[in-house]
């Protein structure tokens, strides 16, 4: 290698070669982004090289994590009993809505068994906690703590307390990508709960909007109305609320109706999470997860009791 | 033979600290002025030791970043490509430049990498951008002195620890 000043060679090799290095370099990454955007190839690749930033997300997350719980040591007492309180309260609420929705978790299995519902899904929980990494800004990606290792797969549906936040994209060894509703990529199909319409929620790449796109311009939604998914496609399991209308613009001469609703999740805040873990059975059973499925009861003396 | 080995070693730590940088987690206020710090180390690298701050180099750098941020791959190949064409294209011209000039033309490099990205991200099918989104290249102008200076005394040190 002949010895020189640093740059001699960027230098005087001439403009040409460089311009020449700059298209090829440029072409190949538009050819890849193409490639990337339409979903092809890419995903195998990522898979190999992912695990290798997996360590990199570590040393980022950890020293996070560790000033948190160095910040809750000296949390005070009365502050920790006051949510203490708080929590007891809310559990108590939930747990008297509980007893209820077991009847009528009862009642729906009966009622299946009538329409001799054969398949149905039992749904199973699992916690996860958001990884504290930021990934691209313009996509509306987080990662989580649970990974292949931990049973995660492709497509599980990812909630919070409050609603639907996206499904899981792509899977290494300890930590799994989340892809959020509010992704522009990302597709969801869902229902009006109060009138059972049937449309797909887009995401818009803002975290406080999603497009609810194909409802016609006669159909019958209004501001408040509570967007829960739909269980179609396969992804995620019906009836989790996702967001609730805000507006709702009927111009005149469109097809559609412009439908604009604000996510129930916390997508932009949260820190815990819940992967739901679809399990096919042959009961027909829905219900809270944690809640066993009992022995189907004889068929004949259901079918008495519906006749 | 010894000065470049001790280039390299500071080059490849002030690499991996700016991929670092791009996916630390931030409160917002600060995500929203977040500079681009990768193309701010390309930049300076590219500046003053061009031997390691190929075009090869930038795209395999872009690359990593790609499948760290998991953005769409490629997108910071193109942007850290083209930004480090565009110094070593310059370069000449910016070395001799003064201080304030040499600042100006950093600005105008981000603000070029910023139309870059917005072209691809409408492309993509994202929403235009507030006006906030040119903030991180005024910031990055504005933190690129003190990088200067920082990065030229990592420079020296390590030159020193060893010889």
């Amino acid at each position: 290698m002949p010895t020189g000043l640093p740059g001699v060679r960027a230098n005087f090799f001439g403009a040409g070669a460089q311009t020449a290095r700059l298209m090829l370099y440029g072409l190949l990454a538009i050819v890849l982004m193409a490639i990337d955007q339409r979903g092809h190839y890419i995903p195998r690749l990522r898979a190999l090289v992912a695990n290798a930033a997996e360590p990199l997300y570590h040393l980022v997350d950890w020293p996070i994590r560790a000033a948190e719980s160095v910040a809750g040591q000296f949390r005070s007492r009365e502050r920790l009993e006051a949510t203490n309180a708080q929590l007891r309260a809310a559990l108590l609420a939930q747990e008297a809505d509980l007893q209820r929705l077991e009847t009528l978790a009862e009642e729906n299995r009966r009622l299946r068994a009538l329409l001799e519902g054969a398949q149905s899904l039992v749904f199973k929980t699992r916690f996860a906690e958001l990884v504290r990494v930021d990934l691209d800004p313009f996509s509306h990606q987080v990662m989580i703590n649970k990974g292949s290792s931990d049973g995660v797969e492709v497509g599980q549906a990812v909630i919070d307390a409050e609603g639907v936040m996206g499904q899981v994209e792509h899977v290494t060894l300890h930590m799994s990508r989340v892809r959020l509703i509010s992704d522009p990529n990302h597709a969801l199909p869902v229902q009006i709960n109060r009138t059972g319409l049937r449309a797909i929620a887009l995401g818009t790449g803002e975290t406080g909007a999603l497009v609810l796109n194909s409802v016609p311009l006669e159909a019958d939604v209004r501001e408040g109305d509570l967007v829960v998914t739909s269980g179609l496609g396969d992804r995620f399991p019906g009836g989790y609320p996702v967001a609730a209308v805000t507006t709702v613009l009927r111009e005149e001469g469109q097809t559609f109706a412009q439908v604009i609703a604000r996510p129930l999740a916390s997508l932009d805040r949260g820190r815990e999470v819940l992967l739901i873990v679809p399990q096919f059975t042959d009961e027909a059973f829905i219900g809270p997860p944690d809640m066993q499925p009992e022995p189907e009861p004889e068929p004949e003396a259901e079918e008495e009791g519906g006749l | 033979m010894n000065k470049q080995r001790d280039n390299a070693r500071a080059f490849y730590i002030t690499m991996f600290a700016a991929l670092v940088l791009a996916i630390v987690p931030l409160p917002a206020l600060i995500e929203a002025v977040w500079p681009f710090w990768m193309g701010l180390v390309v930049i300076y690298w590219a500046l003053e030791y061009p031997r390691f701050m190929t075009l090869g180099f930038a795209f395999a750098v872009g690359l990593a970043m790609d499948f760290v941020t998991a953005s769409l791959l490629g997108l910071h190949a193109l942007r850290l490509v083209i930004l480090t064409y565009l110094v070593l294209r310059f370069r000449a011209r910016l070395r001799f430049f003064p201080p304030w000039q040499l600042g100006l033309s950093v600005l105008a490099l981000l603000f070029n990498d910023r139309i870059i990205l917005l072209w691809i991200n409408t492309l993509v099918g994202q929403p235009l951008p507030p006006l906030s989104y040119w903030l991180p290249a005024l910031a990055g102008a504005l933190l690129w002195p003190p990088l200067f200076i920082a990065l030229d005394r990592i420079r020296s040190a390590a030159r020193s620890r060893l010889g």
